[in-house]
């Protein structure tokens, strides 16, 4: 039996007259890739925010090795270990590279009340910032202010700022959109050797489906609210069903 | 790696606060200074507060005093990025409660003073943090309009109270001698600037501390800092109590120097001012509330007068508000990190800022 981690269960959400998200349960098995996938407007990106604590659910709940965090804010989900990147590059404009990834280093301390000391003198904080900012490449930038940062790094360092405080579950929002497609396989590359590092699980909101078909070992599809199919990319791909509602003539599956 | 400590810690601080310490030695000295160039005595004369250096004098306690509430604002706006109009009302009820400790408690001049300092701190640290606590979940413009709400509410209540004679408000007689800024103006010229001094290290301190940290990823996005874990709400919470403290203590020199206290220093003055000196000076900048309040503050005791251009005079003081508005306008479009802010941003392009640098340098010497 594999061990779940994170558990949706039976969660809806609803805006108004709208139903965002439609009874989707889902379980997450430690150490695995799981990727959400889904045409526009499936309601996967309101179900990842309902995952992360951004919104609460109409119905439903919410489990993390097996404790309902369904009401846990978003700062006591990071602490339980669930780390969450965004679609939209959220980082902390003015403040250096280095900084910025000190800064969600120092967070899960107990440091984060003292007045009295200067923080460049925790120094593990530091250089816990500056070895995550070596593994995704921006080790040279790290005096820059992040602003200045070309898209690309600042996808960079959106992920750095996730990995400094070693989260358990990675939920990363579209981690390549806006990216250069080929940037993309670098980002891929750098994912791929978190993975790899191991006990890391990740769960992948894409509409790119390439990144989607290399890189999970469970794949889940949405369609208008509604979960449509789960099973490891060859299912995916050869599910008819999914080809009609989201792979079509975008996506030519040859197996 | 090293290498970088060639210096002694006390002279690298000596040399890179040497501005600051520049500008400290000249308020040190100025009521002497301008005692000899008037030839007024900085001590009065014949034990009444005369002359030009003890009228300098009060001016630049009155900047001091805005400087210290200008800091405080700049602690929540621009260093955590909340955007509070209720400032006025710690300001006002750190001079109410002051005054009420002084001619209400009964007791001697000092032991009121004391008691009056500790309360009245006490209250604006807790009452700021209470009123972030019932408003703190609302964002941006409908906090700044929930505190204006507030402030003004008890701003109308105390002009009506009659326990403080409502809108006459009550006089002070009773206060240490030491500091009484009628007899002792020089003293307490030396005793505001103390204040100024340690409010400012206390905001510098606390803005390189892991804590102040947070408070600037506030600033930046509340909603990452959240993501990575930290609970906000309590950081603000925390800001605003600091700054309801410190804003309180100059509400407590504003009383203590005018030897009044009424209604007027709850008003949205109090609000307005140090939001305008912290714009201009420049947010979320540490000396930039200090040039904000001397410089607004200076420039209306100076062209408060008629100035007689040929035939005509214009009396400037009466359109001051006026010049401000139009000032406060260039800023916001022209200079929007206000006068330090700008500064520092034109010597970086010059390359000679240091800023960033710091922070990786102290990464690569370790410990």
């Amino acid at each position: 039996m594999i061990e779940t981690i994170l558990e949706a269960r039976r969660l809806r959400k609803q805006f108004g007259g709208l139903v965002a998200v439609d009874d989707v349960s889902l379980k997450v098995a430690r150490g695995s890739v799981h990727s959400i996938i889904g045409p526009n407007g499936a309601g996967k990106t309101t179900f990842f925010n309902l995952l992360t604590g951004l919104y609460k659910p109409t119905n439903g709940q919410v489990f993390y090795k097996g404790q309902d965090i369904t009401h846990a804010p978003l700062y006591r989900r990071a602490h339980l270990g669930i780390g969450r990147s965004f679609q939209i590059t959220n980082i902390f404009p003015n403040l250096t590279v280095l900084e910025n990834v000190r800064l969600a280093a120092q967070a899960m301390s107990n440091i984060n009340f003292r007045l009295w000391r200067r923080a460049e003198s925790y120094t593990d904080f530091t250089h816990r910032a500056l070895e995550v900012l070596e593994l995704v490449g921006l080790r040279d930038m790290a005096a820059l202010p992040a602003n200045i940062l070309p898209h690309g790094g600042k996808r960079k360092l959106e992920l750095a700022i996730l990995l400094a405080p070693d989260p358990e579950v990675l939920l990363l929002d579209e981690p390549t959109a806006g990216m250069a497609s080929e940037q993309v396989p670098e980002l891929m590359a750098t994912i791929a050797s978190i993975r790899q590092r191991g006990g890391k699980t990740i769960v992948l909101v894409e509409h790119n489906m390439n990144v989607v078909m290399s890189a999970s070992d469970v794949i889940t599809v949405m369609n208008l609210g509604k979960l449509l199919a789960e099973g490891t990319p060859a299912e995916i791909s050869a599910n008819k069903t999914v080809q009609s509602v989201y792979l079509g003539e975008l996506y030519n599956v040859e197996g | 790696m090293k290498a970088v400590k060639t210096q002694p810690l006390w002279r690298r601080t000596l040399q890179s606060n040497i501005g600051y310490l520049a500008v400290v030695f000249f308020l040190v000295i100025f009521p002497h200074l301008v005692g000899w160039m008037t030839g007024d005595s900085p001590f009065g004369v014949n034990g009444r507060p005369r002359g030009q250096s003890v009228f300098w004098q009060s001016v630049f306690i009155e900047v001091f005093i805005l400087t210290i509430l200008a800091m405080s604002y700049n602690l929540i706006f621009g260093f955590t990025g909340v955007i509070s109009f209720g400032h006025a009302l710690f300001f006002g009820l750190g001079g109410y409660i002051m005054g009420l400790a002084l001619e209400r408690s009964g007791l001697g001049a000092e032991a009121a003073l004391l008691l009056g300092a500790v309360i009245g701190v006490v209250v604006c640290g807790v009452l700021g943090f209470l009123m972030g606590l019932v408003s703190l979940r609302l964002r941006g413009v409908y906090f700044a309009i929930f505190t204006l709400a507030i402030a003004e509410m008890v701003a109308i209540y105390i002009g009506r109270w009659p326990v403080t004679n409502a809108e006459d408000g009550f006089p002070l007689a009773n206060m240490p001698e030491l500091i009484n800024p009628t007899r002792n103006r020089l003293t307490y010229y030396y005793l505001a600037l103390l204040l100024v001094i340690i409010t400012f290290l206390f905001i510098r301190r606390l803005m390189n501390s892991p804590t102040g940290k947070v408070l600037l990823a506030i600033r930046e996005n509340e909603n990452r800092a959240q993501a990575i874990g930290y609970n906000t709400l309590t950081y603000k919470l925390l800001a605003i109590a600091l700054a309801g403290m410190i804003a309180a203590g100059a509400g407590m020199l504003h009383v203590i120097l005018n030897r009044k206290v009424g209604p007027e220093i709850l008003s949205v003055t109090y609000t307005v001012d140090p939001l305008l000196m912290t714009i201009i000076g420049g947010v979320g900048t540490f000396s930039g509330p200090i040039i904000g309040a001397a410089g607004l503050h200076l420039s209306e005791r100076i062209f408060n007068r008629e100035f007689v251009i040929g035939t005509t005079s214009v009396n400037i003081g009466e359109n001051w508000s006026l010049i401000l508005g139009i000032i406060f306008v260039v800023v916001v479009l022209v200079f929007p990190q206000g006068i330090v802010g700008t500064w520092t941003r034109w010597r970086s392009r010059r390359g000679t800022a240091r800023a960033p640098a710091p922070t990786v340098r102290a990464a690569n010497a370790g410990d």
